[in-house]
C-alpha cells in the first residue's frame, strides 16, 4: 500500500483510507436518486440546501466573526434574482444559480461600507434590521409582484434533478470554504475576527477581509435562494425573506459547532434528523432547536462537534476559539 | 470523558437512524383504502376559511364512506382523508403536497383557500402528477399562472365578484355621491379586485373613484388608509383583504368616526368570524358570495342544515365550495373506477353535474366558475340581497353608525 | 406616493405622538436591559407579545376590562423575567458578547413557536371597549383608544423615571449601569440587581404589549417588530434615561405616522427601519450611550 502525503495528511497510512472513505461516501450520495424514493431525495435536498447555508454563514460568523441575522436577506435577493432572470432570459439552470448568487453578493458589496460601520454587536443588530426592512420592502412593491410574487415560467424539474444540483451546490460551497481556510487568507480572518484593531494595527486590511467574506456567504446563501425558487415553482416574499432561513441557519450551525470544520455538517444532520422526527409538530421542532441552542451556547459552545471531538468547552468565548 | 463522548456519538447516530424513517404512521397506503390528501390553513390568517374547508371535505368523505365507499377495479374501498395545515404560508403548502404525496402516499390531492396558497399546491401537484381539485380561489390568477394538467380550481371569476357591489346598487336603485373609496392588499386577488377591476367597473357605471389604496396584508395600523379614505368624500368604500386586517380596518373606521354609507368588504368579511370579532360593527356590511342554503341546488338546503346542526355555527358558503371539491374528486375517482392518476384526472375533465354549490364544468385552463349573488350582514347572519330573484332579506341602507 | 392635505397632516401629527407614547412604553424595558444589565436582549419583542396574550387571555377568561387587566400582564411576565435573567442569562455572560445575544434569540424562537404551538397562529386583538370611540377635535379625530393608551405610557414612564432618579433602588441601579465593579465593592448586589432591573424592564414592557394589544392586532410572530421598534426608541432617543426613550418614541411615532401619509401604512415598519439604521451608523457612542 503505497502511503499518499496530502496537505492535511500528518498521519500517513491513515489518509488513504480517510480519502476513500470520503470518495464512497460521495458516490453514495450521488447514488441516492437510484436507490432511494422520492421522499429521500426531497429529505436530501432540504439537508444539502440547509448545509450550503451553514458552511456560508460558519464562515462569516465563525472564521470572520461577524455574527449576521439577515440570512433571510440574502436567500430572498437569490430567489426573486433566480425567478426574474429565469422568466425573463429563460438561461441555464446553473448559470441562473450563479446569476442568483452574484445579486446577493452584490447587494453584500453594496451595503458593506454602511454596515461594516457597525461593529460587533451593532452589525448583528444592524443586519437583523436590514434584512426586516429588505422584506417590507419587497412585499410593498408591486415591481417584484408584491405579495403575490412571481411564478416561475420554467417548469419544476423532477426531484432527482433537484437532489443532484442541491448536491453539486453543496460540495462546491464545502470545496470553497475549505479551501478557503487553508488559504494565506484563513489568517486574516480569523486575526480580524479576534480582534480587529490590533489586526488592522498590523497591516491586515479588515474592511477588505470582512467584505471578502460577507460576500462570499452572500454568494453561497443566494445561490441556496435560487435552489428554492426552482424547487418551489413560485416565490412570494413572506417566505422567500423569512426569519425562518436565519433562524435555521444559526441554530444548525452552533449547535453543530461554530467556527468548526464539521460543525455545519453535524449541525445539518442533526436538525434535521430532529425535524423528521417532529415532522407533524413543526413548531416544537423549532422550539426544541431553539432549547439546544440554548444549552449548547451555555455548556458546549463548541457544539456537538466539540463534544464528539473530544474539545469540552473551556473557553472563555465564543467568539474566541481555534479552529476545530 | 471518553466514554461520555463515546455514549454521545452514538446516542446521536441512534437519533439518526431512527429518524430516518419515512414516516407511514398515519397511513394504510396499500391497505386497501383510497387515500385522499388534503392542504388547508388551519391556522395563521386564513384559519377562519380552513375551519369550514375542513368541514366540508370531511363531510363529503363521510357520506362517501357510509354510503358503501368507492368501487375500486370491483372492489369496494373506504376513503381516508389526510389534512395537513399550511398555516397560510405557500412554502408549506408546497411542501404539505410533497409529504402527502411522497409519505402518506395520497392518491389525489383538495386543495387550500386564496391564490398564493392554492398557486403553490397546485404547483407541487404538477410536479408530482398529480389530480388535486380546489374549490376556493378566484379562477382569474389561477388561470393566469400556469397552463395546468393536474391542477383543478371552482370558484368565482374575479370579475363577477368585482362586478357584483355595482350591479347590486344598480338593481336595488340605491343613490350615492357615487363617489368610491377603494381599500385593497397587494395579494394576487387584491390587487386584481382592487387594483384594475374596481377602477374599471367603477368607470364603466359611471363612478368616481376619488382613492386607491393598496397595502400589504399584513399591516395592523391602518391609520393614514383610513384617514385617506375618509377625507376622499366617498359615500362608498370597497375593500379587499382577508380577516385580520378586515377586522381591524372596519374597526379602526369606526374609531375614526368614519361611518360610509355603503360599505363593502371583499372575502375577508365573508366568514362567521368577522362578525363575531366585530360585534355590531358588521350590519350593513356587504361582501360577495356565490352559495346560501337557499339557494335552488340539489343538497343546498340539507348541507347548511347538517352544518348548523354539527357545529351551531352560522354557515358559511365555504362549507359548499369545499364539499362540491371533494365531491367531484371522489365522484371522478368512482367514475374512474381505478387509481390510476390519469384516468381520475380525465374523469374530473369530464365533470358536469350541478352540485349543491351549483353546476360545475371545468373550462378554460382547467376552471369552473360558480354564479355571484351578494350578501349583507344583519344580526350576525349574512342575508342574500342580490340579485332579488334569491334574496332573503330587505338591502340595509345606509351602513349604520355605532358609537 | 400621494400628498396629504394640511388636515391630514394635522392628524398624522396627532396619530403619531399618541402611539409614540406607547412605542416608548415598549421600548422603555429594552432601555433598562441594554443600559443597565448590558444585554441585547433579542427577546424583548417576545415580552412585550407575552404581555399582550396574557391581557388577552385574563380578559377572555373573566371578563374583567382591558386596563384592569392591564397591569396583572405585566405582574406576569414580570416574574417571567426573573428565572430567565438569573438563570438562562447570567450564566452565558462569561463567555463573551454574543452569548447573551444568541441566548436571547433562541428564547425568542423558543417563546414564539411555543405560542404557536399552544395557542394557534391565528390573529388578535383585546377588546378594549373604546375601540370605537374616540374625541372629535376639529377636524383631527383622536381614537379614545389612543389617547388612554398615551396616558398610562406617560404615566409609567414617569412612575420609572422617579423611580431611578429618587430612589435608593434607583441610585443602586445607576451605580451599576456606570461601573459595575466599583458598584459591586461599596457593596451593591449587582447580580441581584440586574435580576431586578430585568423583572422591572419585563414587566414594563408586558404593561406595553398589553396596551398595543387593544389598538392593533398581533401575532406569534409580532415579536420581531416589537424588537425592532424598540432598538429604533432607544437608538433615536439615546439610552440611559427615560426621558430620552420617551422622545424617542414620540419621534418615531411622528416619523412612522408621516411615512405612512405619504407613502401608505405599508411603510411605517419600512422608514423606522431605515431611520434606525441611519441612526446606529451615525451615533458616535453607539448604543452603550458613554460607556461603548
Amino acid at each position: 500500500m503505497s502511503v499518499a502525503t496530502t496537505r492535511r495528511g500528518a498521519q500517513r497510512g491513515r489518509v488513504p483510507l480517510a480519502v476513500i472513505a470520503l470518495l464512497a461516501g460521495l458516490a453514495l450520495l450521488a447514488a441516492l436518486p437510484y436507490l432511494l424514493g422520492t421522499y429521500w431525495q426531497q429529505l436530501g435536498f432540504r439537508a444539502l440546501q440547509l448545509f450550503t447555508l451553514a458552511v456560508a454563514w460558519n464562515l462569516l460568523a465563525g472564521y470572520a466573526g461577524q455574527v449576521s441575522l439577515g440570512t433571510g436577506a440574502f436567500v430572498g435577493l437569490g430567489a426573486y434574482a433566480f425567478a426574474l432572470l429565469g422568466n425573463a432570459t429563460g438561461a441555464p439552470l446553473p448559470l441562473l444559480l450563479l446569476a442568483a448568487g452574484a445579486v446577493a453578493a452584490l447587494f453584500a458589496i453594496i451595503v458593506s461600507p454602511g454596515l461594516f460601520r457597525l461593529r460587533g454587536l451593532y452589525f448583528t443588530i444592524g443586519s437583523l434590521a436590514l434584512a426586516e426592512a429588505l422584506r417590507i420592502l419587497m412585499v410593498n412593491l408591486s415591481t417584484f409582484g408584491g405579495a403575490s410574487g412571481i411564478v416561475l415560467q420554467a417548469s419544476t424539474p423532477p426531484f432527482y434533478a433537484l437532489y443532484w444540483l442541491a448536491l453539486v451546490v453543496a460540495l462546491v460551497a464545502g470545496g470553497i470554504v475549505v479551501a478557503l481556510l487553508h488559504s494565506p487568507a484563513s489568517l486574516a480572518l480569523r486575526a480580524v475576527r479576534d480582534d480587529e484593531d490590533v489586526a488592522r494595527q498590523m497591516g491586515v486590511r479588515s474592511f477588505r477581509v470582512k467584505l471578502g467574506a460577507f460576500a462570499l456567504a452572500a454568494f453561497l446563501t443566494g445561490v441556496a435562494g435560487g435552489l428554492q425558487a426552482l424547487k418551489l415553482g413560485a416565490i412570494e416574499p413572506y417566505g422567500a425573506f423569512g426569519m425562518a432561513w436565519t433562524i435555521d441557519t444559526v441554530a444548525v450551525v452552533i449547535i453543530g459547532g461554530i467556527a468548526t470544520r464539521g460543525g455545519p455538517l453535524l449541525g445539518t444532520l442533526l436538525y434535521v434528523a430532529l425535524g423528521e422526527l417532529l415532522r407533524d409538530l413543526p413548531e416544537l421542532h423549532n422550539a426544541i432547536g431553539g432549547l439546544f441552542l440554548l444549552l449548547v451556547i451555555r455548556l458546549a459552545p463548541q457544539g456537538v462537534w466539540g463534544l464528539v471531538t473530544g474539545r469540552w468547552a473551556q473557553r472563555p468565548g465564543l467568539a474566541e476559539r481555534a479552529d476545530g | 470523558m471518553r466514554p461520555l463522548n463515546q455514549c454521545l456519538g452514538i446516542a446521536a447516530s441512534v437519533l439518526l437512524l431512527a429518524a430516518c424513517q419515512p414516516k407511514t404512521a398515519n397511513t394504510s397506503g396499500g391497505g386497501g383504502e383510497i387515500v385522499i390528501g388534503a392542504t388547508i390553513p388551519l391556522s395563521g390568517a386564513l384559519a377562519s376559511f380552513g375551519s369550514f374547508q375542513k368541514w366540508g371535505y370531511e363531510h363529503a368523505v363521510a357520506e362517501v364512506n357510509a354510503a358503501g365507499g368507492i368501487s375500486i377495479d370491483g372492489v369496494q374501498r373506504r376513503v381516508r382523508l389526510i389534512i395537513r395545515d399550511d398555516k397560510t404560508d405557500a412554502n408549506v403548502a408546497s411542501s404539505n403536497v410533497d409529504t402527502l404525496i411522497s409519505a402518506d402516499h395520497a392518491n389525489a390531492l383538495l386543495g387550500s383557500c386564496t391564490p398564493p396558497l392554492v398557486i403553490a399546491a397546485s404547483l407541487a401537484a404538477e410536479r408530482n402528477a398529480t389530480p388535486m381539485v380546489s374549490g376556493c380561489a378566484p379562477l382569474v390568477s389561477f388561470r393566469g399562472a400556469k397552463q395546468w394538467t393536474w391542477a383543478w380550481d371552482l370558484f368565482f371569476n374575479d370579475p363577477d365578484l368585482a362586478a357584483a357591489p355595482f350591479r347590486t346598487l344598480q338593481d336595488l336603485q340605491v343613490t350615492t355621491n357615487r363617489r368610491i373609496a377603494i381599500l385593497h392588499d397587494n395579494s394576487a386577488d387584491g390587487a386584481v379586485v382592487g387594483g384594475k377591476l374596481w377602477p374599471e367597473l367603477a368607470a364603466q357605471h359611471g363612478y368616481q373613484v376619488v382613492a386607491n389604496v393598496e397595502f400589504p396584508v399584513d399591516t395592523t395600523d391602518f391609520g393614514a388608509s383610513v384617514q385617506q379614505a375618509r377625507t376622499s368624500g366617498a359615500d362608498i368604500v370597497l375593500v379587499d383583504t382577508v380577516t385580520p386586517p378586515m377586522v381591524s380596518i372596519r374597526k379602526q373606521m369606526a374609531a375614526a368616526g368614519f361611518t360610509p354609507k355603503v360599505l363593502v368588504m371583499e372575502k375577508g368579511a365573508e366568514p362567521a368570524q368577522f362578525a363575531e370579532a366585530v360585534g355590531t360593527l358588521a350590519d350593513g356590511v356587504m361582501v360577495g358570495g356565490y352559495w346560501d342554503p337557499s339557494f335552488e341546488f340539489p343538497g343546498a338546503a340539507e348541507l347548511g342544515a347538517a352544518f348548523t346542526n354539527e357545529t351551531g355555527r352560522s354557515v358559511s358558503q365555504h362549507i359548499a365550495d369545499s364539499y362540491t371539491a371533494a365531491r367531484v374528486l371522489l365522484d371522478a375517482i368512482a367514475a374512474a373506477g381505478s387509481l390510476d392518476r390519469q384516468k381520475i384526472n380525465g374523469a374530473i375533465a369530464a365533470t358536469n353535474r350541478v352540485y349543491p354549490v351549483g353546476p360545475v364544468k371545468f373550462g378554460d385552463n382547467h376552471a369552473a366558475p360558480l354564479d355571484i349573488a351578494e350578501l349583507q350582514w344583519r344580526d350576525g347572519t349574512p342575508r342574500v340581497v342580490w340579485p332579488v330573484a334569491r334574496k332573503t332579506a330587505d338591502f340595509l341602507f345606509p351602513v349604520p353608525a355605532r358609537n | 406616493m400621494h400628498l396629504p392635505d394640511g388636515l391630514t397632516l394635522l392628524q398624522a401629527v396627532v396619530s403619531g405622538l399618541l402611539i409614540g407614547g406607547l412605542f416608548a412604553l415598549a421600548a422603555l424595558g429594552l432601555s433598562l436591559v441594554v443600559g443597565v444589565v448590558r444585554i441585547v436582549n433579542l427577546m424583548h419583542g417576545e415580552l412585550v407579545l407575552l404581555g399582550a396574550y396574557v391581557a388577552y387571555g385574563l380578559v377572555q377568561a373573566t371578563g374583567l376590562n382591558a386596563l384592569l387587566v392591564a397591569p396583572l400582564a405585566a405582574l406576569a411576565v414580570a416574574l417571567l423575567g426573573w428565572p430567565i435573567e438569573r438563570f438562562v442569562l447570567q450564566p452565558v455572560v462569561r463567555h463573551g458578547e454574543e452569548a447573551p445575544l444568541l441566548t436571547t434569540f433562541a428564547l425568542s424562537v423558543i417563546i414564539q413557536n411555543l405560542l404557536v404551538f399552544l395557542l394557534g397562529a391565528d390573529t388578535r386583538s383585546i377588546d378594549s371597549g373604546y375601540g370605537a370611540t374616540r374625541l372629535q377635535l376639529g377636524g383631527v379625530s383622536v381614537p379614545m383608544m389612543y389617547l388612554v393608551g398615551f396616558v398610562v405610557a406617560l404615566i409609567v414612564c414617569a412612575c420609572v423615571h422617579l423611580l431611578i432618579t429618587r430612589t435608593a433602588f434607583g441610585r443602586r441601579i445607576r451605580a451599576s449601569a456606570e461601573n459595575p465593579g466599583d458598584a459591586a465593592v461599596v457593596g451593591v448586589p449587582v447580580r441581584r440587581l440586574y435580576a431586578l432591573t430585568f423583572m422591572l424592564a419585563a414587566g414594563v414592557a408586558g404593561l406595553g404589549g398589553a396596551l398595543l394589544g387593544m389598538v392593533f392586532s398581533f401575532t406569534p410572530s409580532s415579536g420581531v417588530e416589537y424588537l425592532l421598534t424598540g432598538f429604533t426608541v432607544v437608538v433615536l432617543g439615546g439610552l440611559g434615561s427615560v426621558v430620552g426613550t420617551l422622545v424617542g418614541g414620540l419621534a418615531l411615532g411622528l416619523v412612522e405616522s408621516f411615512a405612512a401619509a405619504f407613502l401608505g401604512d405599508g411603510y411605517r415598519l419600512f422608514v423606522g427601519l431605515v431611520a434606525f439604521l441611519v441612526f446606529l451608523a451615525l451615533r458616535p457612542a453607539g448604543l452603550f450611550g458613554r460607556r461603548a
